[in-house]
């Protein structure tokens, strides 16, 4: 399916590309993709200075829609005239979402841009933080990145920890053609589902107009793939706004690993893939059931596990692999199976009740009783 | 961004949270406790603490020494903390050879926990003493013991002294 999309940006961006010759030529451009509501696709070259009503009036006639009936709409938003491309924090092959307006809605910033000032960079289940918009626009600005309010596991194509980018589409057909009704002010209102309601402009949607929204992460540091390029949010990574020092080396450093405990300690990055490390070595990972090898909070605090395990990917690739590997066999060992013990073999079998005999099939071959 | 990257682990990370704190207890030691800042600045991995017992105890007027023990692990493993010297504290939770019976050190450590911690844990212990007396199985404990008392399954079952 991606392919064939693909394929189609292509032809389409092929034919612009034709029809573009002759015209005025844009500098420092960016390659954008506008996908309406009646299914169709355009790929168009945009200045990163021109506001939101030039781009009306770029892709209106292409539509067959007066520039004044057309609403541009991105992560989550519908974008006021006045914006310009540049304010928008749209990356390279971004895709805008333009649809005839069938009402008057309010219009506003990004959810990127509005809700960096809504504290979302800390929030929490019960935030109670007193750091001002202020605080967090010097941090974010200190460190001369953007909203740095996100990093993400970014497994296709950069594998590695990332700076992440917050989006939305509808939960019901997916389109991203959806202005949201609020803001999330948590983080919950982002991971968990049906919390913000929203509005679904795609023609096609079967719950639309009213519907709920889906919320996901981009990578932020390759350009984007298509719509199914997703990242995996590290939400425990936060900026540290507030100069909390690292529980274990004391420095105050950012971004920080901040766990899900009660009194919600801190360790710097390097602290973590140490006290990850200290423990992985001496197969100190807790077994959960329903968690999977994780760990808890250094201070061994209750209800601190952590939850998504791509946390781990701070760890480096061999580190984490023998993370996979543990945790693998743990999982066989608790489910009643053996380990295969030729050395450098190790398989996990699980073996029938039955079964006097074992062959390591899969594995290296051996036999044993 | 830096932090992001998985590098190789800062060897001397360790020792630069234990240089924090040799400064800290130095410059703001709790009372009675007083470490040996010459020898913990030449190897930072062994350290000796003085410490006194507190005025209006049973072990006023007397003076003790500690060792601390650490690992490149540390905060993340906890420190072997031990009585040395020739005056070992006639305590129930203290055995001749200077092996403490405290959870903190083994079970419920913490890398939130620090020397400083652990001093006034042991000043408190000691405190809190009623009689002076060794533990009931302290003769058999020293015969059999390892050497790192971090090695001992310890069983806590007094949290009152």
């Amino acid at each position: 399916m991606a392919s064939i999309l693909e394929i189609i940006f292509e032809l389409i961006n092929n034919m612009l590309q034709f029809f573009r010759l002759g015209k005025k030529s844009i500098s420092n451009s960016l390659n954008i993709y506008i996908k309406s509501n009646t299914g169709s696709t355009l790929s168009i070259e945009l200045d990163p200075k021109w506001d939101i009503k030039n781009v009306k009036e770029v892709i209106a006639p292409k539509l067959g829609l007066p520039p004044n009936e057309v609403k541009i709409i991105f992560a989550g938003k519908e974008l006021d005239d006045s914006i310009t491309i540049e304010e928008c924090d749209l990356g390279e092959q971004s895709i805008l979402h333009a649809v005839q307006s069938r009402s008057q809605s309010k219009r506003s910033r990004p959810l990127s841009e509005s809700v960096a000032n809504l504290q979302l960079s800390n929030i929490s289940e019960n935030d109670d933080s007193s750091s001002t918009i202020e605080e967090q626009l010097e941090s974010s600005e200190e460190k001369g990145i953007k909203n740095t309010h996100f990093y993400v596991y970014c497994s296709q194509p950069c594998k590695s920890v990332r700076v992440g980018k917050l989006r939305v589409r509808c939960a019901n057909c997916h389109s991203g053609a959806l202005t949201v009704d609020s803001d999330p002010s948590c983080w919950d209102d982002v991971l968990k589902s049906n919390r913000i309601t929203a509005h679904c402009e795609e023609t096609r949607c079967e719950t639309g107009p009213v519907s709920f929204a889906e919320f996901f992460f981009k990578c932020a540091e390759h350009t984007s793939q298509g719509e199914k390029d997703e990242a995996v949010p590290l939400y425990l990574i936060r900026p540290n706004i507030s100069h909390v020092p690292c529980l274990a080396c004391t420095d105050i450093s950012d971004p920080v690993l901040v766990f899900s405990c009660e009194e919600r300690h801190v360790t710097c990055l390097d602290c973590f893939r140490q006290y990850c490390v200290t423990r992985l070595r001496e197969r100190q990972f807790v077994s959960d059931d329903r968690l999977g090898y994780t760990l808890p909070c250094p201070a061994g605090c209750e209800n601190s596990l952590i939850e998504e395990c791509h946390h781990f990917r701070l760890l480096t690739s061999e580190q984490y692999q023998m993370y996979q590997r543990f945790g693998a066999e743990e999982y066989v060992l608790k489910a009643g199976g053996v380990l295969c013990p030729q050395p450098g073999c190790g398989a996990g079998i699980i073996i029938d009740t039955d079964c006097k005999r074992v062959q390591c099939v899969g594995g290296c071959g051996v036999r044993s009783h | 961004m830096q932090s992001l990257k998985a590098g190789h682990l800062d060897a001397s990370r360790w020792e630069r949270r234990l240089q924090k704190e040799l400064m800290s207890l130095m410059k703001e030691p709790p009372p009675g406790v007083e470490v040996d800042g010459d020898q913990a600045e030449q190897n930072l991995s062994l350290w000796t603490v003085h410490m006194k017992g507190a005025e209006g105890t049973l072990y006023e007027g007397e003076s003790f020494q500690l060792q601390f023990k650490f690992s490149p692990k540390y905060p993340f493993d906890s420190p072997e903390v031990t009585f040395i010297g020739s005056n070992i504290p006639v305590h129930p939770h203290v055995y001749s050879n200077g092996h403490i019976c405290l959870s903190i050190l083994t079970d419920d450590w913490s890398p939130a926990l620090s020397v400083q911690s652990v001093c006034l844990s042991i000043v408190s212990m000691l405190s809190s003493c009623k009689e002076k007396k060794r533990p009931p199985d302290n003769s058999f404990y020293v015969k059999t013991c390892n050497k790192n008392p971090k090695k001992t399954k310890w069983w806590y079952h007094d949290d009152s002294v």
